[in-house]
C-alpha cells in the first residue's frame, strides 16, 4: 500500500514531459514514431515501441493529472478529466457520452472492469470480416500478457451492496452471474475510480504503460491537440498540433510540428476518425467514421430497504451475461448487466427530474441501487451503428440513430433490470425515463414498461464504450485498417485503439484495446527495427 | 395576428394559432434555434460574458469572473433555480442568495470546460429563452425572467419535460443536468442526498489532502 507516487517520482527523475500550455514559441520535434493518444491503445503502443529501442513521442490533448489532483471530487474531475467537461453527447443530444480526456485517457477514469473480448465476438469477426488471426486461441497469449501487465484479477473482496443486489436478484431468478476481474493493485475499495484513483491502485495506462514508456526515453506532450496529419505523396510527413492553456480548453496559439517515420493514431473511436477526416487521409471507399458502436446503456434505479451507500466500494464487481449471447451472436440484441456507482453529482445529472421530485429522488441516495444494461450493438443488419463526422469547426461529432431493433432490446432490458431489483427486495423501482414513476411492485413496473414510449430523449441513454469508426478487416472495401491495425492505403499509418473494432465487444473494452495494441505494437516494433537496421 | 386571451390566473395566453407555430418550431427546430442567436445578437441582447457584475455583485463571490454566462443568462438561472432545486435551497434569504449565486458560478465554470461546440449549443438555447419573442412563443413564458415566479418557472420546466417534441426534452435535460450537477455535486449540499463525502480515514491518510 505504497503512497509513493509513480508520476511525481518520474517527473522528479527527469522524464521528458512537456506541458504544452507552458510553450512560448512554436516548436518542431522528431522521433521514429509519433503516437497520438495516451489511453489504453496509445500507452501500450508507446511502452512497447520505446522498450524496443525506438524513439517515441506521445501526444495527449488532455492534461497530465495524477495523484495530487485526485481528491475524490466529482465536479473538478468531470470538468478536467472527461471529454467536453462531461457534456459530450451524440449530435441530437439523446445519448450522453462518458469518455476520458487526460493522460491515460478513459483508463484514468474507468471503473476498472477487465474482460477478455468474448469468444463469440472474435469468432464473428473471423467469419464476417476475414479476421481469422484474431480467433480466441490466437489472442489468448495477448490477453494473458496484458492481464499480468495491468494486474487484472477477479475481485477478491466482497462486493459492495450495490453490486451484491445484482447478484442476489440473479440468484433468485436463476440467472447466471460472475465476479468482475479488475485492474487494481492494493485497492482500498473506496469507490472513486471514476474521478481518478486517489490511491494509485488502479493499474490503468497512467500507472503502467505511460511510466514504462517515459522510463524508456519516450517524450510526452500533454495539453496538445493533434490537428492534422499532413501527407507528402503517399506517406504522412508530419503532424500539426496546437497547444491548450492550463485550463485545458483555451488555445494558446502555439503550434507544434511533429515529424516521424511512422504515426500511430490512438485518439479513441471519436477522436481517431475525427483526426483522419480532418487530415483528408485517403479513404477510397468512404469507410472512415462509419459503423461506430457504443454499447448503448439504459438503466433502472431501485429504492432498497437496506442501506446501499452506492458511492462507496469497488464500483463494479458483479456482472451477468445471462442475456448477452442468449439469442446467438447475431440474433435479437443481447445485453450485459452491470452496476454503476452513484455519487450525488452524477446521480442528480442522470436521474431526470427537478424540484421537489428531484430532491426526494436524491434524498434516497443512501438506499439507492442501480442496474445498467449494455447493449451489444453491431452484430445485426438492423444495428449498423452510428457515424462520426466533423462539425464546422473541425471537431468530431457522433450521430447515433437508435434503430427499432435496439429499442426492442432496450425495452427488454428494462424488464430484466426491474425484475432483478424487485427479486432482490426493492421497495420501489423507476426507469431512467422521462415518463417513469416509481413502481412499488413488479406487476405495475412490467405493465408500465410495456406502455412507455421507447423514444430518443424520453429514454435516458448513455455510453461509456466508444468503438469502431476505423474498422479493421481483410477487405479494404469495407474497412480502414487490416488485422494488425495497419492502414490499407497509407503505409506509415497505424491505428491502435477501439476505433478498429468492426462491431462492439459485448464487454467493457479496455482489455480488448490493451491486447490488440500489444499484439499490433509488437509487430510494428519488429517492422520498424528491421527497416532501420 | 395573435389574440391574447387572459386566463384565470391573469396571465395572457395565446389561442390556437400559437399551438400551430409551437409545433412548427419543433419540426424546424434546429434551424430555428440557429437563427435565434443571430437575431438576439442583432437586437442588442447581452452577448458578452458577464465578467464582474456590479448589479448582482453583492451576492457573488467577488473573486469569480464569469467566462460564459452573460447577465441575461444569470437572470435566467436566478429564475429557474428555485424551481429546479425547490425545497433544497435554504429559506433564509441571505443563505438562499448565496446558494443560488454559488450554483450559477459553478454552472459557468462547468460550461467553460464544455468547449466551443457545446457552448455554441447552449448559447442558442439561452438566447432562445432570453429573447422576448421566442421566450413567449416557444417557451411560453410570458414575463421576463426576473419577473417569473417559481410556479411559472416550474410550469415551464414541466412543459419541456413532458413535451412530445424531442428538442424541448433535450432543452429540459440540458438545463436540469447542468443545474443539478452544479448543485447536488457541491459539498455544501451533499447532506441533501445523505452523502457523507469521501471516507475520512482515506482523506486523513492520503498525501494529496495534506497541507490543504
Amino acid at each position: 500500500m505504497s503512497l509513493t507516487d509513480r508520476i511525481a517520482q518520474g517527473l522528479e527523475s527527469g522524464w521528458n514531459v512537456t506541458d504544452s500550455a507552458l510553450l512560448t514559441q512554436n516548436l518542431t520535434a522528431e522521433a521514429d514514431v509519433v503516437v497520438i493518444g495516451t489511453g489504453a491503445g496509445g500507452g501500450t503502443t508507446a511502452e512497447i515501441l520505446a522498450r524496443s529501442g525506438l524513439s517515441v513521442i506521445l501526444v495527449e490533448e488532455g492534461r497530465l493529472y495524477y495523484q495530487k489532483d485526485f481528491k475524490m471530487d466529482e465536479q473538478t474531475s468531470y470538468a478536467n478529466l472527461y471529454q467536453e467537461g462531461m457534456s459530450r453527447v451524440t449530435r441530437d443530444g439523446a445519448i450522453a457520452i462518458l469518455q476520458g480526456r487526460c493522460v491515460g485517457g478513459s483508463t484514468t477514469v474507468n471503473w476498472t472492469s477487465s474482460f477478455r473480448t468474448p469468444a463469440p465476438t472474435l469468432n464473428y469477426w473471423a467469419e464476417q470480416f476475414g479476421l481469422d488471426e484474431l480467433r480466441p486461441d490466437a489472442m489468448a497469449p495477448w490477453f494473458d500478457g496484458r492481464e499480468e501487465r495491468h494486474s487484472m484479477a477477479p475481485w477478491q473482496v466482497d462486493p459492495n451492496v450495490n453490486n451484491d443486489i445484482l447478484r442476489q436478484g440473479c440468484e433468485k431468478l436463476g440467472y447466471s452471474w460472475q465476479i468482475i476481474p479488475r485492474n487494481v493493485k492494493g485497492c482500498w475499495n473506496l469507490g472513486y475510480c471514476g474521478v481518478g484513483c486517489p490511491t494509485n491502485a488502479k493499474q490503468g495506462a497512467l500507472m503502467t504503460t505511460i511510466p514504462g514508456a517515459l522510463d524508456n526515453n519516450a517524450r510526452l506532450f500533454h495539453s496538445l491537440r493533434a490537428d492534422r496529419l499532413v501527407m507528402n505523396e503517399d506517406k504522412i510527413d508530419h503532424l500539426e498540433a496546437s497547444a491548450f492553456a492550463d485550463d485545458g480548453v483555451t488555445p494558446t496559439g502555439i503550434k507544434v510540428t511533429l515529424k516521424a517515420r511512422h504515426f500511430v493514431v490512438a485518439a479513441s473511436a471519436i477522436g481517431s476518425p475525427g483526426l483522419l477526416l480532418r487530415s483528408d487521409i485517403p479513404d477510397p471507399h468512404q469507410r472512415i467514421g462509419k459503423r461506430s458502436f457504443i454499447h448503448p446503456v439504459n438503466a433502472t434505479v431501485a429504492q432498497m430497504p437496506q442501506r446501499v451507500d452506492p458511492f462507496y466500494g469497488a464500483p463494479q464487481s458483479i456482472y451477468s451475461d445471462e442475456f448477452n449471447f442468449r439469442n446467438g451472436v447475431d440474433g435479437p440484441v443481447g445485453y450485459k448487466l452491470e452496476v454503476p456507482p452513484l455519487h450525488p453529482g452524477m446521480s442528480s445529472g442522470v436521474i431526470p427530474g427537478h424540484g421537489e421530485t428531484q430532491i426526494n429522488n436524491m434524498a434516497g441516495l443512501p438506499h439507492m441501487q442501480s442496474v445498467i444494461a449494455l447493449l451489444r450493438d453491431g452484430f445485426h443488419p438492423e444495428s449498423p451503428g452510428g457515424t462520426v463526422s466533423l462539425r464546422d469547426d473541425g471537431s468530431p461529432v457522433l450521430d447515433y440513430p437508435v434503430s427499432d431493433y435496439l429499442w426492442k432490446g432496450i425495452r427488454e432490458a428494462f424488464h430484466t433490470m426491474a425484475e432483478i431489483q424487485f427479486a432482490a427486495g426493492a421497495e420501489k423501482v423507476r426507469l431512467m425515463h422521462l415518463d417513469s414513476d416509481w413502481y412499488t411492485n413488479w406487476t405495475d413496473a412490467k405493465a408500465a414498461i410495456d406502455q412507455l414510449p421507447m423514444a430518443p430523449h424520453r429514454v435516458r441513454l448513455f455510453t461509456a464504450h466508444q468503438m469502431g469508426g476505423c474498422a479493421m478487416g481483410s477487405n479494404p472495401q469495407n474497412s480502414v485498417v487490416n488485422g494488425f491495425g495497419e492502414h490499407h492505403q497509407v503505409s506509415n499509418l497505424s491505428i491502435h485503439d477501439a476505433s478498429i473494432f468492426p462491431t462492439s465487444i459485448g464487454a467493457n473494452p479496455q482489455l480488448s484495446v490493451y491486447a490488440l495494441a500489444a499484439r499490433n505494437s509488437t509487430r510494428l516494433a519488429q517492422r520498424l527495427s528491421r527497416a532501420a537496421s | 395576428m395573435q389574440k391574447q386571451i387572459p386566463d384565470p390566473s391573469g396571465h395572457p395566453q395565446f389561442a390556437d394559432l400559437n399551438r400551430r407555430s409551437f409545433l412548427k418550431t419543433g419540426l424546424g427546430g434546429a434551424v430555428f434555434l440557429g437563427t435565434v442567436s443571430v437575431t438576439a445578437g442583432l437586437s442588442g441582447c447581452a452577448t458578452q460574458p458577464a465578467g464582474r457584475l456590479s448589479a448582482v455583485g453583492t451576492r457573488m463571490d467577488a473573486s469569480y469572473q464569469f467566462r460564459f454566462l452573460n447577465e441575461d443568462d444569470i437572470a435566467l438561472f436566478e429564475a429557474l433555480l428555485p424551481a429546479m432545486i425547490g425545497p433544497g435551497l435554504p429559506e433564509q434569504p441571505q443563505a438562499r442568495n448565496l446558494a443560488i449565486a454559488g450554483t450559477i458560478e459553478r454552472i459557468d465554470a462547468g460550461i467553460h470546460k464544455f468547449g466551443p461546440a457545446n457552448q455554441k449549443e447552449l448559447r442558442q438555447l439561452f438566447d432562445l429563452l432570453n429573447f422576448g419573442l421566442t421566450r413567449v412563443t416557444v417557451a411560453r413564458v410570458w414575463s421576463s425572467w426576473p419577473n417569473v415566479t417559481t410556479a411559472e418557472a416550474d410550469a415551464f420546466l414541466e412543459r419541456w419535460r413532458t413535451s412530445r417534441i424531442g428538442l424541448f426534452n433535450n432543452g429540459y435535460i440540458a438545463l436540469t443536468k447542468i443545474s443539478n450537477v452544479a448543485f447536488y455535486g457541491y459539498r455544501d449540499f451533499w447532506h441533501l442526498s445523505g452523502y457523507p463525502g469521501p471516507p475520512q480515514y482515506a482523506v486523513d491518510a492520503l498525501p494529496q489532502f495534506q497541507n490543504a
